[in-house]
């Protein structure tokens, strides 16, 4: 007999439940996205060092090979820290001062990618990426639970019960006992 | 002692690849352009010249302002720079030449750089135009300058037409200047 569909089985009156399964998943998607927003956050509050040092080290120091200009000692790099100061100190955003810099060196004295423009697509595809590989893990884990068992055919049952014949004809290696419940075929 | 046998021939076989690299080699250097007068690519060359204040080494308030209608080269320099020192004499002679005609002048930026140091240097080697004083580094960032000598050409109306690293030739910049008299921003190759 054809088991009834999984809504047709659940109490009347109740919502979906979530499995264990389905709860650690979700705990996890919590936890990413939590991490993700604090990882992300903009530069804001502390101290006006901290606001000038947070800017000048997504800014690549010029002169310098691979060091930011908030961790080199180069006068340029000095010189940056200073605008950076001096920009921050009128008002102008984060965002604002990285422009200014790109628009005079070139988006390459930016360290972070811009967030917008083809510049943008280096954030957007690493999670268009994850969401499709996990949208295709979901996919292949609810094919392979809503999978039928596999029915075993007569067939298959014939060539079983020839293959115990056989083996038990032989004889078991290093001496084990031959069937030892004494079941033979019938079990 | 007898010579291994086959050792004429490894020598040979790793002799050709080395000779081959270097023939390369010098042929690359042979042909590339020289290291002057490179017009080179900039995100400032296009937008009008930058807004900042500067002073003469003497302390006084200086604009680039006053330029205007005529061509200017601000070039970023420093005594401690070799090839800056080697650019100095056509500076000059680009100097002398458009002041007489006075459609173009030439400027010069201190780039890191004591300002006593730079005054000797100009008493020494000649050159009686403006040397302005960029201690803070203001003229530098504005300007997107890397690393000297850097030189920018700017029009008649204020907009910066070329960037030139590695320094400058009279030559090199009137052909520079003479390209763009023909229209169009120069923007290099890179």
């Amino acid at each position: 007999m054809a088991s009834p569909p999984v809504a047709a089985r659940r109490a009347p009156g109740k919502g979906p439940r979530l499995g264990p399964w389905m709860s650690s998943w979700l705990v996890m998607a919590v936890v990413l996205v939590v991490a993700l927003a604090l990882g992300s956050r903009t530069v804001g509050g502390g101290s006006d060092q901290d606001r000038v040092r947070a800017v000048a080290s997504t800014i690549k120091c010029p002169q310098c090979a691979g060091q930011s200009a908030a961790s080199s000692d180069a006068p340029t790099a000095e010189a940056i820290r200073r605008d950076i100061a001096d920009r921050l100190a009128k008002g102008q955003s984060p965002d604002r001062i990285r422009d200014f810099y790109a628009s005079r060196y070139g988006e390459g004295i930016l360290l972070n990618p811009a967030r917008s423009g083809p510049a943008g697509l280096v954030w957007v595809l690493p999670v268009v990426a994850a969401v499709l590989a996990f949208a295709g893990l979901g996919f292949a884990f609810r094919r392979w639970q809503q999978a039928a068992p596999a029915e075993l055919s007569a067939e298959d049952r014939r060539l079983v019960a020839a293959a115990r014949r056989a083996r038990l004809s032989v004889g078991e290696p290093d001496g084990e006992p031959v069937d030892p419940h004494g079941e033979g075929d019938g079990r | 002692m007898r010579p291994v046998k086959g050792r004429g021939h490894l020598a040979a076989f790793v002799a050709a690849p080395v000779a081959v690299v270097l023939a390369l080699l010098i042929l690359v250097l042979a042909t590339r352009s020289p290291a002057s007068d490179r017009v080179t690519q900039s995100p400032i060359v296009g937008q009008a010249t930058p807004a900042v204040e500067l002073r003469t080494l003497d302390g006084k308030p200086f604009s680039l302002d006053r330029y205007e209608g005529r061509w200017v080269l601000v070039n970023f320099f420093a005594t401690w720079c070799t090839p800056c020192r080697q650019e100095h004499p056509e500076l000059r002679r680009f100097a002398a030449d458009h002041e007489r005609t006075g459609d173009a002048a030439v400027v010069s930026v201190v780039f890191e750089d004591d300002p006593a140091t730079v005054r000797r240097f100009f008493a020494e080697n000649g050159g009686s135009w403006p040397v302005l004083d960029d201690a803070d580094g203001k003229a530098v960032l504005a300007f997107g300058v890397v690393k000297v000598p850097e030189s920018y050409l700017i029009d008649p109306d204020g907009v910066v037409q070329a960037k030139i690293t590695g320094g400058v030739t009279a030559a090199g910049v009137e052909s520079v200047m003479a390209e763009l008299g023909a229209g169009g921003t120069r923007r290099g190759g890179g």
